[in-house]
C-alpha cells in the first residue's frame, strides 16, 4: 500500500472514528461518575432518530446534532437522577432505557425517513469531516483537562470512586452526577448524530440491530475511559467497522464475516485489557454500578 | 417537610404481587400515553392489551418464555447477568439444523425410532451448544474479570453472524429456490401435533377449544417445561450447587472464605443457564420454527431479550416465572393484535408509523421494564414524609 493510499484510507475512516470517539468519550465521563451505562446502545439509536428530525425539520445538520445531544442529555439527566436518589439497580434501569431508546429512535426517525427518503441533502458535506474530526479531538482534550485538572473533574472522579466519602468532603454528589450525566449523554448524542449525518448518511430502522453502541462501550472499556487513549482505540474500531466492505472484497469473505470482525475484535480487546497490566492501570471506578444509599436519605 | 427513604424493617406484605402489578400498570399507562400522543385511542389500546390476557395465541410465547425465564433465573440468582440468551438460543439452533437438515435430511417417511433418535440427538447437541456458549461468557467473566453484560451482548452479535454465515453457506437449503434460508424441517422430525377443531359458534366454547388445541399442539414443549421446572426447583431446593449459586448472588466473599472455587462456580452457573436456553431452542425449532432464514437478527423472535423481562418481573422467584412469562406473552399478543386493528392501522398510517410495529413493542417493554426497575425499590425501602 502506498503512503497516499494509506492516507486515503485513514481519511475514509474519519467519520467512523469521530462517531465512535464521541460516543465512547461521553460514555466514559458518565461512568467516571460511578454510574454504569447499559443504556448506551438504546440512547445511540434514539439520538440518531432525533438527529434526523433536527436536521430535516430545521434544514441544517448542526441542528440535528444539537437536538440529538439535547435528547440524549435528557435521558442522561433522568438516569443520573434516579440512580443517585434511589437505591436501584444500574443495570436494570440501563437495559430498560436501552429498549425504550430503541422504540424512541424508531418513533423519531421513521416518520422523517418516510417523508423525505434519503437524507443526503440534509447531512454534513463530505468536506466537513476534517473540521468535525478536529472539533471531536478538541472536545476530547477539553474533557481530559476537565476531568484531570478541574475541581468539577475531581468531584466526578470522587463520585465514581466513593460517593459517600465525596459527600463527606463536601461534594454535592447529585449535582456532580447530573452534570456528568448531561455532559456525557450529550456527547453520546452528538456522536450518534455523526453516525447518521456524517458517516452512513442514511437513517435506517435496522441500525438498532447493529450494536454500534455496544462497540463504543467496548472502545471506552478498552481505553480505560481515558479521553486521550480513546483516540487510537476509536480509530482502530472505526477502521474495522468502516472497512468491512474492503475486508470483504480483499479477503473474498461473506459480508457477515466482515461484520463479525469488530465484535470479535471488541471481545479480544476486552480480554487483552482485562488480562494484562492495563486492567490495573485503567481500573474502573471503584463504585461503578453500585447503588448510592445512605441509611436515611432525604429526597 | 421532607421525604425520607428508609430501609423496611419488615418485608412489604404482598410485596412481590404489588411491585409486579404496580410496575405493569404504570408501564402500560406510560405506553398508552405514547400511543395516545401519536393519535391512538387510549381506551382501545388499554382494552386490546387487557383482553389479550385471555387469548389462546399466547400459549406458544408463554411456553418459550417460561423455559427461557427459568434459564436466566439460574444465572440471575447468582447475580450473573446473562443477557446472552439470544446468542445462546441462536448458537444452539446450529447443531439442530446440522443434524436434522444436513446429516439426516429426508424427503420421505422414516421409522419412528429414527425420528426419535434424530430429535433426541438434536436436542442433546443444542443443549450442549447452549451450555458451551454460556460457559464461554462465564469463563471470560470468571477468569478475565470482564463484566458479563457487554460480553454476553457481544456474543449475541457473534452468534447472529456465525448463523448467517452458515445459512448463506453450508446450511443453505437445496429446495429453497435460491432463497437465503435452510430447507424445511422434515415432517418426521417435528414435535408439534396439529389438531383441527371446528367452530361451535359459541365464542366462549371456541375460545376454550382454541386453548386446548394450542396445548395439544405444543405438548412436547409442556413436557420439556416440566423437566426444566423440576430440575431448577431441585437445583435450588435440594442441592449444594444451588445453594452456592444463591450465595454467589448475595455474598461471594463468603464462598471464597469457605474455600469454594468461585470462578468454576461462575462458569458452571452460566453453563446451566445456557444449557436450558439451548434445550429451549431445540424444542422451538422442532415444534414451531422448522427452518432458519437470513438474516437471523431480523427474523428471530428476540425471545432471548424478552426472557430478561420475564426473569426480572418474576423478582427471581421460581414460582413467579410462569406468571411473568404469561404477562409478557400476553403483552406480545396485545401489541400484535393492536397493530392489526383497522383503526390502529389507520392511525399508524396517518402518523407515519405503519410497518414499524416493532417500535411499539419496544416502547411497551421499555416502559414496563423501566417502571419495574424503579418501583422495585419499594419492596425493601419505604418513603416517609417527615414534618419538621
Amino acid at each position: 500500500m502506498t503512503p497516499e493510499a494509506f492516507l486515503d484510507m485513514v481519511i475514509g475512516i474519519l467519520p467512523a472514528f469521530a462517531t465512535f470517539y464521541m460516543v465512547a468519550l461521553g460514555h466514559s465521563i458518565f461512568e467516571k461518575a460511578g454510574i454504569l451505562n447499559l443504556a448506551i446502545d438504546g440512547v445511540f439509536f434514539a439520538a440518531t432518530g432525533a438527529a434526523v428530525v433536527g436536521a430535516v425539520g430545521l434544514g441544517n445538520p448542526v441542528y440535528g446534532s444539537i437536538l440529538a445531544a439535547v435528547v440524549a442529555a435528557i435521558l442522561g439527566l433522568f438516569m443520573s437522577f434516579v440512580l443517585t436518589y434511589l437505591p436501584i439497580s444500574h443495570g436494570a434501569v440501563g437495559l430498560s432505557l436501552q429498549f425504550l431508546g430503541y422504540g424512541l429512535g424508531i418513533v423519531f426517525g421513521y416518520s422523517v425517513r418516510l417523508a423525505v427518503g434519503a437524507i443526503y441533502s440534509y447531512a454534513y458535506s463530505r468536506d466537513a469531516v476534517y473540521e468535525i474530526t478536529l472539533v471531536a479531538l478538541a472536545i476530547g482534550v477539553l474533557v481530559h483537562l476537565l476531568v484531570e485538572k478541574t475541581k468539577l473533574g475531581s468531584a466526578i472522579r470522587a463520585c465514581g470512586e466513593n460517593p459517600h466519602a465525596a459527600a463527606a468532603l463536601g461534594v454535592n454528589v447529585i449535582a456532580t452526577r447530573l452534570i456528568a450525566g448531561a455532559l456525557g449523554f450529550a456527547l453520546i448524542g452528538l456522536g450518534s448524530s455523526l453516525f447518521v449525518l456524517l458517516w452512513v448518511r442514511i437513517w435506517d430502522i435496522k441500525t438498532y440491530t447493529l450494536g454500534y453502541g455496544w462497540l463504543a462501550f467496548a472502545v471506552a472499556l478498552a481505553a480505560g475511559r481515558h479521553p486521550l487513549f480513546l483516540i487510537p482505540i476509536a480509530l482502530l474500531f472505526g477502521g474495522l467497522v468502516d472497512l468491512q466492505t474492503t475486508i470483504q472484497a480483499r479477503l473474498k469473505v461473506p459480508a457477515d464475516v466482515a461484520k463479525l470482525v469488530p465484535f470479535v475484535g471488541a471481545l479480544v480487546l476486552m480480554l487483552a485489557y482485562s488480562m494484562t497490566r492495563l486492567r490495573r492501570v485503567f481500573a474502573q471506578p471503584t463504585s461503578l454500578g453500585k447503588p448510592y444509599y445512605k441509611e436515611e436519605k432525604s429526597i | 417537610m421532607r421525604i425520607v427513604l428508609l430501609r423496611r424493617k419488615k418485608p412489604l406484605k404482598y410485596g412481590s404481587a404489588l411491585t409486579i402489578g404496580l410496575s405493569l400498570a404504570l408501564g402500560v399507562v406510560l405506553f398508552t400515553v405514547f400511543a395516545w400522543i401519536i393519535g391512538l385511542n387510549p381506551l382501545l389500546v388499554l382494552y386490546t392489551i387487557s383482553s389479550s390476557f385471555v387469548f389462546p395465541g399466547t400459549v406458544k410465547d408463554f411456553l418459550v418464555l417460561t423455559l427461557l425465564g427459568y434459564a436466566l433465573l439460574v444465572a440471575f440468582k447468582g447475580s450473573l447477568w446473562n443477557i446472552g440468551a439470544e446468542g445462546q438460543f441462536h448458537i444452539a439452533l446450529l447443531p439442530t439444523v446440522y443434524v436434522t437438515l444436513i446429516c439426516f435430511f429426508t424427503l420421505e417417511q422414516v421409522p419412528a425410532y429414527v425420528s426419535v433418535a434424530v430429535i433426541l440427538l438434536s436436542i442433546v447437541l443444542a443443549t450442549i451448544a447452549g451450555a458451551l456458549w454460556g460457559g464461554l461468557a462465564g469463563a471470560i467473566k470468571a477468569y478475565a474479570g470482564v463484566d458479563e453484560v457487554p460480553v454476553t451482548l457481544i456474543l449475541n452479535y457473534i452468534a447472529y453472524y456465525i448463523g448467517n454465515i452458515l445459512i448463506l453457506g453450508p446450511f443453505q437449503g437445496k429446495y429453497v429456490y435460491g432463497y437465503k434460508r435452510t430447507d424445511m424441517l422434515p415432517d418426521p422430525y417435528r414435535v408439534s401435533i396439529i389438531v383441527r377443531v371446528p367452530s361451535t359458534g359459541n365464542p366462549l366454547l371456541d375460545s376454550v377449544f382454541a386453548y386446548v388445541r394450542e396445548l395439544i399442539m405444543y405438548f412436547a414443549w409442556i413436557l420439556g417445561l416440566l423437566v426444566v421446572v423440576l430440575l431448577v426447583r431441585w437445583l435450588f431446593n435440594n442441592t449444594t450447587l444451588g445453594l452456592r449459586i444463591k450465595v454467589l448472588g448475595s455474598n461471594p466473599d463468603y464462598l471464597v472464605t469457605l474455600g469454594y472455587d468461585v470462578k468454576k462456580l461462575t462458569v458452571v452457573t452460566f453453563m446451566i443457564s445456557g444449557a436450558i436456553v439451548g434445550f429451549t431452542a431445540a424444542l422451538y425449532f422442532h415444534g414451531y420454527l422448522y427452518r432458519l432464514e437470513y438474516p437471523l437478527e431480523y427474523v428471530s423472535g428476540q425471545y432471548g431479550y424478552l426472557a430478561i423481562l420475564v426473569t426480572w418481573l418474576s423478582l427471581l422467584e421460581i414460582r413467579l416465572i410462569p406468571v411473568s412469562a404469561y404477562i409478557v406473552a400476553s403483552l406480545i399478543m396485545g401489541s400484535q393484535r393492536l397493530v392489526a386493528l383497522p383503526e390502529v392501522k389507520k392511525a399508524l398510517e396517518a402518523a407515519g408509523f405503519y410497518g414499524v410495529e416493532t417500535s411499539f413493542r419496544l416502547l411497551m417493554f421499555g416502559s414496563i421494564l423501566l417502571t419495574y426497575s424503579i418501583m422495585r425499590f419499594l419492596q425493601e425501602y419505604e418513603l416517609k414524609v417527615i414534618r419538621e
